[in-house]
Parts: C-alpha cells; sequence; structure tokens
C-alpha cells in the first residue's frame, strides 16, 4: 500500500521550471493538482523533492493549497532526499510513489532504491485507480494524517533546541496519553492500525473490524486504547492490545500489540508495556505474555520489550512467532505522570 | 580490556551521544543501562542504533538476538561487537577493478 507520493516540482507538480521565471513562478499543473488532492483526501502523504531553494516548495504548497507532510529541497540526489523523507515520515521504500518528469531522475531512483514505484506525470491518474492507492478503510485520523505529521516536525524541532532529557520534553510538551477500553466507535480505527501499523506490530497480519467487535462483550478479553495529544497537537487513536485473561490462570495473555509510528519516540509503547504490568500485577497475575512475530520491521518494538524486562527463550526465525514473557516478580517501573488510565 | 575494544566503545559512544543528543554517552560508567533511564535511547534512537551497528560493522544484532542482551549496557554492546565482529572485523578486500582504472 502506498501511503506517500513524493513529488517533482519542476515540470511535474509546476508548469514550468521555478528558477527560470523569477517574476511569476510557474502556475501549478492541473491534472496532477487534483490528482494530488484526491489523494490526500484518501489519507496518503504528499511530499515534495526538487533540485530547488526552499522557497519553490513554499510557493508550492501555496499554490496548490496543500501542506506536504515533508519537502526536501536542494541540489542532493534524489533517492538521498527520498531516503530523508522516509526516515522522517517512518515508512519503508515499498511503501511510497516518486513522480518526476525526468527520465534520467526516475532511473536513478529505480536503481538505487529498487522498492519505491517510480511513475512518470502522465502515469499518475491511471497509477491513482490501483489498489495500491485506494486504502480499504479511511478514517478521519487517516485523513488528518498530513497535518499531523507537520505537528510532528514541529515537535522535532522543538525538541532539537530543548536542552533536558526526553522526559522532560515530553513534560514540557503537556504529552497526555490516556489508556482505556475500546468502544464500537474505535473499531474502524482499530482495523485500520492492524493494517497500516508494522514497526510497533506483534502479529503482522491484518486483525478484522468483526474480530474487535466480538472481543468488545468477551469477559475474558479487554481492548485497550491509547490516545495520546500534546500541545502541538491531537493524534488521536494511536495504539492498542488486546488482553486475554483466563480464569485460574495466573498470568495475562497479550495476543495482539500495535502503536502508530506517529507515537515513536514519544514515550507511548513504553507507557502502554508499563501499564499493562501494572495492572495485571495488580490483578494478582504472574505473568504477562505477548507472542511477538519476528521480522526487520517490528525491531522498534522488540526493543521496547527489552527495556520494558520481558525476556523469550525462543529460537524463533524471521517470520516466526517468540513469546517474550515478563515476569511480574521482579520490579515494575512506575506509570509517568502524564498517563491517565 | 583490549586497544582494539577500547577504540570500538570509544566509537559507540559517540554515536550514542549523537543518537540521544547528549553528551552522557562519552563518559558515562561502562555499565550504565542504554535503553529506559540511563543512556536514555527509545525504541527509535535503538533501531537507528542497530541499523547503525550493521552498517558499520555488519553485524546484525536484531537478527542474532531476540533478547537484545547487548542493548543492555555500553559494555555489553562493545564486548558483543568485539566477539561477534572479530572475523569481519577487517573490510573485505576490494575485489578487482575490472576496469583497470588507476590504482
Amino acid at each position: 500500500m502506498i501511503k506517500c507520493v513524493i513529488w517533482d516540482l519542476d515540470n511535474t507538480l509546476l508548469d514550468g521550471v521555478y528558477l527560470e521565471s523569477p517574476g511569476e513562478p510557474p502556475a501549478p499543473n492541473a491534472e496532477l493538482t487534483a490528482v494530488l488532492h484526491e489523494l490526500a483526501g484518501r489519507g496518503i502523504l504528499q511530499a515534495v523533492a526538487s533540485r530547488n531553494p526552499p522557497e519553490a516548495c513554499r510557493y508550492a504548497a501555496r499554490a496548490l493549497d496543500h501542506a506536504f507532510a515533508a519537502a526536501q529541497c536542494g541540489w542532493g540526489a534524489k533517492p538521498a532526499a527520498i531516503t530523508a523523507i522516509t526516515t522522517e515520515l517512518g515508512l519503508t521504500e515499498d511503501e511510497v510513489a516518486f513522480v518526476d518528469d525526468d527520465p534520467l531522475e526516475r532511473a536513478e531512483v529505480s536503481f538505487s532504491l529498487p522498492d519505491v514505484l517510480v511513475l512518470a506525470p502522465g502515469d499518475v491518474r491511471q497509477a491513482a485507480a490501483w489498489p495500491l492507492f485506494s486504502p480499504p478503510v479511511v478514517t478521519a485520523e487517516a485523513r488528518r494524517r498530513g497535518e499531523l505529521y507537520l505537528q510532528r516536525r514541529a515537535r522535532q524541532e522543538e525538541a532539537q533546541a530543548f536542552g533536558g532529557s526526553r522526559d522532560e520534553f515530553l513534560l514540557h510538551s503537556r504529552t497526555s496519553v490516556t489508556i482505556g477500553a475500546a468502544g464500537t466507535g474505535d473499531l474502524a480505527r482499530l482495523h485500520e492500525l492492524s493494517v497500516r501499523t508494522h514497526q510497533f506490530n506483534s502479529t503482522g497480519t491484518p486483525f478484522p473490524e468483526a474480530g474487535f467487535a466480538g472481543l468488545l462483550d468477551s469477559a475474558a478479553h479487554r481492548v485497550v486504547t491509547v490516545r495520546l495529544s500534546d500541545r502541538f497537537g491531537d493524534d488521536g487513536l494511536v495504539g492498542a492490545c488486546i488482553v486475554a485473561t483466563v480464569p485460574g490462570e495466573t498470568g495475562w495473555q497479550v495476543p495482539l500489540m500495535m502503536m502508530s509510528c506517529r507515537a515513536l519516540g514519544r514515550g507511548v509503547i513504553d507507557a502502554l508495556l508499563t501499564w499493562i504490568c501494572r495492572t495485571a500485577r495488580a490483578a494478582g497475575a504472574a505473568r504477562v505474555t505477548l507472542p511477538c512475530v519476528i521480522n526487520p520491521r517490528n525491531v522498534p518494538l522488540r526493543i521496547a520489550l527489552t527495556g520494558a524486562g520481558f525476556r523469550t527463550t525462543s529460537q524463533a526465525g524471521t517470520g516466526e512467532v517468540a513469546e517474550y514473557v515478563r515476569d511480574l516478580s521482579q520490579p515494575v517501573a512506575e506509570l509517568p505522570s502524564w498517563v491517565v488510565s | 580490556m583490549s586497544a582494539d575494544q577500547d577504540e570500538l566503545t570509544g566509537e559507540l559512544r559517540r554515536l550514542l551521544a549523537e543518537l540521544t543528543g547528549h553528551r552522557l554517552a562519552l563518559t558515562a560508567p561502562l555499565d550504565t543501562a542504554l535503553l529506559r533511564d540511563g543512556i536514555g535511547l527509545d525504541s527509535l534512537g535503538g533501531t537507528v542504533l542497530l541499523t547503525e551497528i550493521e552498517r558499520r560493522y555488519g553485524v546484525d544484532i536484531a537478527a542474532e538476538d531476540l533478547n537484545l542482551d547487548a542493548l543492555a549496557s555500553i559494555g555489553t554492546l562493545a564486548a558483543y561487537l568485539a566477539r561477534r565482529g572479530e572475523p569481519r572485523s577487517r573490510p573485505p578486500a576490494p575485489a578487482p577493478d575490472s576496469e583497470g582504472g588507476p590504482a
């Protein structure tokens, strides 16, 4: 699924060359502008990679009336610009499409980043109809995604300028994490998270809306949601997990754990793991068991598990499931003051 | 500790200071924890660290060790790489240049 389209400006989004028309910059290309807005409406991020000064991006954003989620303007190679954008947005190469009128630029990107979908401007309208560009579920959160990434950029810039520790910055940003029970209004977003999350996803497989719905009334299960906001913006429902308890058993199971990469670096996954351990211990559980598929993409989740004291004796290989266990007789961290549950 | 491992530890300290944006990693005791309290590496920083280690030393810690024990502290990480990286610590000899370019 394509999560981000990265556009060239000169003779692509703009009908002309920015630097060759200093008096009156070139107008946006009408057809591509329409496609861009259509794709943004489906929750697909829009970004710019252009060999131009940064003001060209600002001009394009105004002229197209769209705030880009990321912009790389400069004289570097396009593959490096694309890598910078995917890193900033937490995406993988196969989740981005690149549109450029210059066949040489397209060839360079295809060669260096073979998983990126490379398109000529003339092919974009048709490509937009491909299933790759049609996410099955588009929630309000997904539609607001571009805006949320802009908030993220503002947050990152301020975090870099801030001198204190990460925890101090989270407090300073008035970070608020709310952990609670899922309701029927959350089902579409829960399914969407199961499809779209990779870096913090313990199963790596989509979980159907009906599956979540069926668990809401189950006495043996809890569907736990995590909402995140700070003074830069409200990210809404960013993560969830399923907790399963069996009467008479002294352990809790977590068959699914997932978190949006939007929450990456903001202490949220650590807070959720701490909350699970503390809640399980308070309920008399001796341990928490979390099966986690081993793949190169969910390494951030495994790092969080290690940090939270989970261990595995498994020798699982890639694509196999390892059972991570937290022994609750070992000390559990305090819940940060900015977590409400 | 060998001179090689000293050098490796220094490199890792500089990398950690870069990733966390704090000088703490340059001088903290070897047994300082990397994750959470301690150096303050989070899952994002940890992921970038593992990617950079794979690029620099050719060691894919995430694939080799499901518990990521190497990430316990600066010392365990340096020891893991020193032990694991030995056979591949020298870069492979460059392939002969078939174009016969300048030496």
